[in-house]
This record gives structure tokens, C-alpha cells and sequence, in this order.
């Protein structure tokens, strides 16, 4: 077993292997010392932990994700259906406003939704100055599990109907028209036939929902539900007892990890090819009467919910406090934002692109674990990882103690740790895998043949690489570019505790006025994160049509 | 040809690390070159700050202008940055850790990354109830943690004491954040103290069988609650109230108009108090200036400037008190040693959990 696999590897062996080696070697210290926390000491509170909370962490977490899934799958697939394999009234400007929720950060939304159904809320204070109604409070519920689902549903189901739309307009004419030819009713082929072959897709979409809602802090932490995440926090600062936490994380991590798993099985067993290897796109037919009415009213009832509603009040929030809000410091925020965020973008795809070359030149198992583990960033609250990061920082300052006193810096000086690399660091490792998963995707479509060919004709694996391989990768390159920016500008954990001094981004301010409970003022920050995001989500959208047309 | 390529990646890699490294380098040492020379009357201060009321970096702004001395900081949880320091120890650059909650800052003390401060004049500007008993940390503000009720269905007779709201009067009727939160911790830590670990207890779950609702949201949340007749009474800190008061939103302004502050235990205990404070870190490379901005925050102008803008207590006697707290009048309060939130913080956390309380 290992002389064959060592021989695979002496076979295999060259510069790209070697670099992507390094790299994911480099991207597992953080994840590797979180998961050792599973087998080290458990700290001091783990009995009570395991006795009191452990259960309903578990259970609670499991609710929401299944709940959620299923909504967003529900919600994602049919909006998918419907404007891949019909025409009606909007469906372009529709189309692309389903896309436009992945903009918003769902901790941001929880906390608009929550102020804006409040007893001051907008509505509420409609109804009750406008209307004179005495109103119960149950109505408005919104901090509350069925509210955290609402949430997540509204604000994650993109992720879902980008992945099936995708998979629809472009593999399942053949499957579909066949269908039609038959006869069958619309309601059967979208169950008999769109989603069994869209399988794929689906559970491609609904994992990343599941992690995302896993690794959740700010939503469940404001609306009070148990979950896992916020168990980790609550063991952390409530009991300060960071083993434990550490111990929870590594849990949390195991399934998630095993999620990943499933979801390759499940993507492996069943997979559809088209019949030619050149299908034509699905022709769309033309909705009339009521369904057409019906398609309008559901998809803009979406729309509303995710999007122009949330962004109308934070509009509204950001004139009202914009004289406060608004300083000299903002354009340096917005600068900060834009240059951290091209920045870990550059490095993720760099990496991507490496690892993803590596890996399809040698398929094997052993690869693929490798470039699961690459992906274990992500699977990891945000917090818990920059615990990671810090330990494999300090330890590299520290082993470069020598040369930081022969280059006059001062002796004991943290000079990598204290520094943006570190946050730039922490980024890579957490998102790595979004950009990781879109070239790898782009490489998957490109199947093998041309480079095998390329290959054959006496071309090394790098110069196949640069120019065959490359341009064919663009447009999965710039998919993945955009998806990995935008969640950086998003993210919140680890920039609030791995920037360096003084360095703040659009999203630390806004948490900083959330936390305060001052959400009106967060309201012009948040929005210039989702004007940031829509504008990659344009860029995004217009690259899908291009591509597609 | 192949090695070719794969040199010219390398290189990339290099070049895009030694930028990377460099922009780190600059970053820091524009604090670092400074602080290592910063023993005179110019240079820097390296704060790590749990705290993000703008009002704080008003006061920093403030102190760069009158001293010349440039405050950099760091914001984050309290366990977060306490955790960080613990990490890089004496490479660290932090020089202050700022936070609220009494429980906090025992904790960063007992983590050992505080070291004492010993300065007469900052001693002067705050009494010794409100310092840690070796000087590891000094109160910045305190908050007072009391009963808010509804003007219109409850009144200041019914009320007298944190335990009485275990009571069944408040069936169905009492509001309270969930026990994540670190003012709840702390109040039970209190009680824990005062009446011992069975009867906190008790009072836990007493206080669970009235709850109004699952606890929620923050404590402005309880305060709307109140308004919208959810509940009657509810635990929350005063400075809540004073920041509705003054709020931009009518709506918000109403809704705090309508409520009563009752400040609990006036008769046997006191009103529970937590406190914000500063804490000198053990391996503090900018001593003097980091003692200097204490002195400065801790002072009659610092006060003032801070209490006005958040509606917490002053430490420093010498303060004048914003309006709205004059209004609401002296109280007694708890005359605990604030350590002891910290050491029974676990067994609050514990007890809770075990209650019920969400």
C-alpha cells in the first residue's frame, strides 16, 4: 500500500504537486490544531457541558439545519425552475434579483428584520400610529426559531437556485424536452424529472447552506437559539474555558467534515450525463394567465422579503443617522474593505488554481481527501479558526525571533503576528474553498481529453496549463473570484480579532454599532457592504449570461 | 521549460508573500519603532478595547491632542483579546485591556496578563472599592443593573428586591436577556455571593417560571417589550434607559418615557453595580503613556466626557453627573468585592443553564 503509493508519487511528482503540498500543509496547521482539541485534556467544565448542554446544542442545531434546508431547497429549486424553463412577465429583471440576497449578510438582515418587527419598528409603529391597533405581540415574532429559519431561508436560498439554474439551463434540455414531447404535466416533470437529475446541484447548493447556517454566530446568537456555534461561544466567555470550547469546535468540525463526505457520495452515485456532449440550452415556454400571475406574485413576494425590503429600512436608517455616521474616516474604511478584500481574493485564487491543477493531474483518493481537508476552514467558526491562526503565527514569530533581531527589529518583536498577513492568512484558509470549489468545478467540465492531448503532443504540464488550460478556466476563475470576495467583505470573526492596529473594515463597523444595539447606526456601513456585494453580484450574473449565451 | 514556470510561480508566490510581509511590517512598525522609543513625552499607546461606544474614542482623540501621544487599538470580545494575550505573552504589544464586567477583568487577571498599576494620582481619581484589591485593573464606569417596570400597571411598592422577582406575583410578567449575557452572569454571580449557591439557585428557576417569554434580544428589546405589554417588569441596565431617552426616535424616547427605574435591595443589599475598568498589561512595552491615558480617562474631564456620552456611573467622585442620573437619585449599592462576579462566574453560568434560563 504505501510502496504504491509512494510510487504514485514519485511518478507524479513535480513542481505543482509540491507547491500545492506546501500550501494545503500550510492551510491545515490552523484546522489541525483546533481538531487535536478533540483527542487533548478536556477542560474543566466538560462534564457539565456534556450533561447539560451538549444534547440540546445538538438538537437544536439539527432543527434549524434541516429546516432550513429544506425551505431553501424548496424556495431555490422552484425559482430555479421557473425562470430556466419558462417565460413570463419580469422573469429577466427576476431572475437576477434572486441572486441579489447573497449580498446581504445574514447577521445583518436578523438584525433589520428584528429592529424593523419590534414594538418601535417601522411596521409597528405604523400600524399602531397610522391604524390605532393595540397589537400581539406573538404576531411579530420574529427573534425566535421560526424567525431564524425566515432568515436563513430568505437570505442563503440563492446559493441553492444559482446552483440548480445553472445545472438546468445548460445539461437538462434533452431530459426535459423528452418529456414535454411525452406529454407529461408540468408538476410531474418537475418532480419526476427536474429534481432527480438536478440532484447534484441541489446538494451542492443545500451543504453550503447547511455549513453556513452551522457556522452561524450572529443571527442565532441575537434571536436566542442553542445551537452549536453559539454552545462553542457560550462555553468560551461564559465559562472561560477555552479546551472545552476547542473540544466543541473539533465536534462541530467532525460532522461537518462528514458532511463534505456525504455530499460526495451522494454527487458520485448519481450523475447524469447528456446525451451529447453538446446539449442545447432549454427552450423556455411561454407562461399565460393565471400561472404566469402566480410566477410574477411568487417570485416578487421573494424579492421583497430578501432583498428590497431589508434595504429599503437600512435606506431609510442610513438617512436618518447619516450626519452622525458619516466622518472623515469612512472613505478610509471603504478603502480598507476594498484592498484587504482584492487582496485575499488574489492569494485564494492563486491557490486555488494550483491546487486545483494538482489535483486533476493526479486523481486519486488520496488527493481528494487532501483537497477536502483544504476546504476544513470553512467548516469552522470563525472565532475558533482565528485561535488556530494565532497559535501557527506566534510559533512562526517566534521561530524567526533571530532573524527579525539580525534585521535591527528588536528582540521578542511580534512582527507577522501584529501584521495584516496574519488576517490575509486567516482569510485564505477560511475561504479557500469557495474559490478552490468553483475552479475545480470549471476543471471537472473541461474533462481530461484536451490536456491529455496537449499533453501527447509533448507540451509540460505547465505550458498545457497557460495555454490551453487557463483560458478555458476564465470563466471559473472570475466565478470563483467573485463568490470568495464577497464573503470576505462579509466576514466578521476573524477581522475583528486579526487585524492590526487601528485597521478597521466596513464590516467591524457595523458590528460595532450592532453590538451596542444601535442598529440604526450600523445601517450605513451595512449598506456599503451590500453595495459592494451587489455590484460583484452583477459582475457575476453579467458573466453567467455571457457565458450562457 | 517546465522548471522554467514552475521557478517563475515561485517567484510569484515569493513576491506576493514579501509584499504581504511588507505592508505588515510597515503596519506595525509605525506603532513599533515609536513605542520602542516612546519613554518620553511623545509616542504611542497600544489599547486592546472590549468596549465600542464612540465615546471612547472621542476620549482618545481627545488625549492625542492634549498629550501628542497616538492611541492605537484593537477592538474584540473581552475572552477574545484576553486569549490573545495570553498567546503572545511577553511579545505582546498590547499595553491596556479595557472591558466591562467585573467578571472580565478578574478573569484577565487571573489569567496573568495584567500587571499592577501603581500610580497616586490615578489612585486619587478613583476610590478603592471601585480598583481590583492588587491594583491589576481600576474602574473606569460603573452600571447599575436594576428593575425597569411599566408606569401604567406596576407600582414602586410592589417592588423591593432581585430575589422578590423569583416570587409568583410575576407569574407570566418578567423580562430578562438570555444568560449568555454577561450583566445576567453577573447578577447571579452576586447572589450567589450574598445568599449562597442553593438559594441563587432557586432563585434561577423561580425567575425562569416567570418569564414573560424566552429571553431575547437585548436589553433595549425587554424595555420595547415592556411598551408593548409583553411583560411588566424587567431586569436591565440603567444606561439602556438614559440612551432611549435621548434617543433620535420618538418611538424609542416613548417607549422609555414609560418606564420606571426601581433601583432593588435598597433595604438589605444594595443595587448590584458592574463596572467598566482598565487594566495594565504585565508585558506593556509603553508604561508611562499607557499610565497617562489612564489618568486622563479616569479623571474629572475623562469622566464627564465618558458618563455624559453612555450614561454609566462615574468613578471619579469629583465627576459631575449628567442630569438624567441626578434625576434618578443616590442609591446604595452592593458592597461586594467586585473579584468575586469573576470566581462564582462558572457556577452562575452552571446554576443557570441548569434552571432553564436560555
Amino acid at each position: 500500500m504505501l510502496a504504491w503509493l509512494l510510487r504514485g508519487f514519485r511518478q507524479r511528482w513535480n513542481g505543482w504537486i509540491a507547491i500545492s503540498g506546501i500550501g494545503a500543509a500550510i492551510a491545515l496547521l490552523p484546522s489541525l490544531y483546533i481538531f487535536t482539541g478533540i483527542w487533548g485534556k478536556p477542560g474543566e467544565n466538560w462534564g457539565h457541558i456534556r450533561d447539560y448542554m451538549l444534547i440540546d446544542y445538538a438538537l437544536q442545531s439539527l432543527l434549524l439545519v434541516v429546516c432550513v434546508v429544506a425551505l431553501t431547497v424548496a424556495v431555490g429549486v422552484s425559482l430555479a425552475w421557473l425562470t430556466a424553463a419558462y417565460e413570463f412577465p419580469l422573469r429577466r429583471i427576476l431572475s437576477f434579483a434572486f441572486i441579489l440576497p447573497l449580498a446581504i449578510p445574514p447577521h445583518i438582515a436578523a438584525y433589520t428584520y428584528g429592529d424593523m418587527l419590534s414594538y418601535t419598528g417601522t411596521v409597528q409603529r405604523l400600524l399602531r400610529n397610522g391604524l390605532g391597533l393595540k397589537l400581539n405581540q406573538a404576531y411579530f415574532d420574529v427573534m425566535s426559531m421560526q424567525g431564524a429559519v425566515f432568515i436563513f431561508t430568505m437570505f442563503l436560498f440563492p446559493y441553492v437556485y444559482l446552483m440548480a439554474k445553472s445545472f438546468l439551463e445548460r445539461h437538462s434540455a434533452s431530459y426535459i424536452e423528452n418529456a414535454r414531447l411525452l406529454g407529461q404535466h408540468p408538476l410531474y416533470i418537475f418532480v419526476r424529472v427536474v429534481l432527480p437529475i438536478s440532484q447534484g446541484a441541489i446538494v451542492g447548493g443545500a451543504s453550503l447552506v447547511a455549513f453556513e447556517v452551522l457556522n452561524d454566530y450572529g443571527v442565532s446568537k441575537h434571536f436566542g437559539i442553542q445551537t452549536f456555534t453559539v454552545g462553542i461561544f457560550k462555553t468560551w466567555f461564559g465559562m472561560y474555558d477555552i479546551e472545552s470550547a476547542i473540544r466543541l469546535a473539533a465536534m462541530l468540525m467532525s460532522v461537518i467534515v462528514g458532511l463534505f463526505i456525504l455530499e460526495r457520495l451522494l454527487r458520485r452515485r448519481k450523475r447524469y450525463h447528456a446525451a451529447a456532449n453538446r446539449s442545447a440550452p432549454l427552450q423556455r415556454r411561454k407562461l399565460t394567465g393565471f400561472p404566469a400571475v402566480a410566477a410574477v406574485l411568487f417570485g416578487s413576494v421573494v424579492v421583497l422579503a430578501s432583498f428590497v425590503i431589508p434595504v429599503a429600512q437600512l435606506t431609510a436608517w442610513a438617512v436618518w443617522t447619516y450626519a452622525d455616521v458619516w466622518n472623515d474616516s469612512f472613505p478610509e474604511l471603504i478603502g480598507n474593505t476594498l484592498a484587504i478584500c482584492l487582496a485575499a481574493v488574489l492569494l485564494i485564487m492563486l491557490i486555488a488554481v494550483i491546487a486545483a491543477n494538482a489535483l486533476h493531474t493526479w486523481r486519486s483518493g488520496f488527493t481528494l481527501v487532501a483537497s477536502k481537508l483544504l476546504s476544513m476552514g470553512y467548516s469552522m467558526p470563525g472565532a475558533v479558526l482565528s485561535i488556530g491562526v494565532l497559535a501557527v503565527f506566534l510559533s512562526l514569530d517566534h521561530s524567526l525571533a533571530g532573524i527579525y533581531e539580525w534585521l535591527g527589529l528588536g528582540a521578542g518583536r511580534l512582527v507577522l503576528s501584529m501584521s495584516i498577513a496574519m488576517l490575509l492568512f486567516a482569510y485564505v484558509v477560511r475561504f479557500l474553498s469557495v474559490g478552490f470549489n468553483a475552479v475545480d468545478a470549471g476543471r471537472e467540465k473541461l474533462g481530461t481529453r484536451l490536456s491529455e492531448a496537449s499533453r501527447m503532443l509533448g507540451y509540460s504540464m505547465t505550458r498545457t496549463f497557460f495555454k490551453a488550460e487557463l483560458p478555458l478556466l476564465r470563466g471559473a476563475l472570475l466565478t470563483g473570484a467573485i463568490l470568495s470576495f464577497m464573503e470576505v467583505v462579509k466576514e466578521l470573526p476573524l477581522t475583528l480579532l486579526l487585524r492590526p492596529f487601528n485597521f478597521n473594515t466596513l464590516s467591524t463597523k457595523a458590528y460595532q454599532y450592532a453590538s451596542d444595539e444601535q442598529i440604526h447606526y450600523a445601517a450605513l456601513p451595512s449598506l456599503l457592504i451590500i453595495a459592494l456585494g451587489i455590484i460583484s453580484v452583477s459582475l457575476f450574473h453579467l458573466l453567467g449570461r455571457r457565458g450562457h449565451e | 521549460m517546465k522548471r522554467k514556470y514552475v521557478a517563475g510561480i515561485a517567484a510569484i508566490m515569493m513576491g506576493a508573500s514579501m509584499v504581504l510581509s511588507g505592508c505588515g511590517d510597515n503596519n506595525s512598525s509605525k506603532g513599533g519603532e515609536e513605542g520602542n522609543g516612546g519613554s518620553g513625552d511623545k509616542g504611542v499607546v497600544n489599547v486592546f478595547t472590549a468596549r465600542h461606544y464612540d465615546i471612547d474614542f472621542a476620549m482618545f482623540d481627545k488625549f492625542e491632542t492634549e498629550t501628542g501621544i497616538t492611541v492605537n487599538e484593537i477592538k474584540g470580545t473581552a475572552e477574545e483579546l484576553v486569549e490573545r494575550m495570553k498567546r503572545e505573552g511577553e511579545s505582546t504589544e498590547a499595553d491596556l485591556f479595557i472591558t466591562v464586567d467585573g467578571g472580565v477583568l478578574n478573569y484577565a487577571k487571573e489569567s496573568g496578563v495584567l500587571q499592577p498599576i501603581e500610580s497616586e494620582a490615578i489612585f486619587a481619581n478613583v476610590p478603592e472599592k471601585y480598583r481590583d484589591t492588587d491594583n491589576q485593573w481600576i474602574g473606569l464606569a460603573t452600571r447599575a443593573r436594576v428593575i425597569a417596570y411599566a408606569k401604567d400597571r406596576v407600582t414602586p411598592e410592589q417592588l423591593s428586591t432581585y430575589e422578590a422577582l423569583a416570587e409568583e406575583q410575576w407569574k407570566g410578567k418578567l423580562l430578562v436577556r438570555s444568560s449568555s449575557n454577561l450583566y445576567n452572569q453577573s447578577l447571579v454571580a452576586s447572589l450567589i455571593e450574598l445568599n449562597g449557591e442553593e438559594a441563587a439557585e432557586q432563585w434561577a428557576s423561580g425567575v425562569v417560571a416567570n418569564f414573560a417569554r424566552d429571553p431575547e434580544g437585548g436589553d433595549r428589546d425587554q424595555a420595547k417589550a415592556i411598551a408593548a405589554g409583553t411583560g411588566d417588569v424587567a431586569i436591565m441596565n440603567t444606561y439602556y434607559v438614559g440612551q432611549m431617552l435621548h434617543s433620535k426616535d420618538a418611538e424609542e424616547v416613548k417607549v422609555a418615557e414609560g418606564l420606571g427605574v426601581f433601583f432593588p435591595n435598597q433595604a438589605t443589599t444594595g443595587t448590584h453595580l458592574n463596572i467598566s475598568g482598565i487594566g495594565l498589561t504585565k508585558h506593556a512595552k509603553n508604561k508611562d503613556n499607557a499610565l497617562k491615558l489612564v489618568e486622563f480617562m479616569t479623571g474629572k474631564e475623562g469622566q464627564e466626557m465618558l458618563t455624559n456620552g453612555s450614561f454609566e456611573f462615574p468613578v471619579n467622585e469629583a465627576a459631575e453627573l449628567p442630569e438624567l442620573l441626578k434625576e434618578w437619585g443616590a442609591f446604595t449599592t452592593q458592597t461586594l468585592d467586585f473579584a468575586k462576579l469573576g470566581e462564582y462566574n462558572k457556577k452562575a453560568t452552571e446554576l443557570m443553564n441548569k434552571a432553564g434560563w436560555k
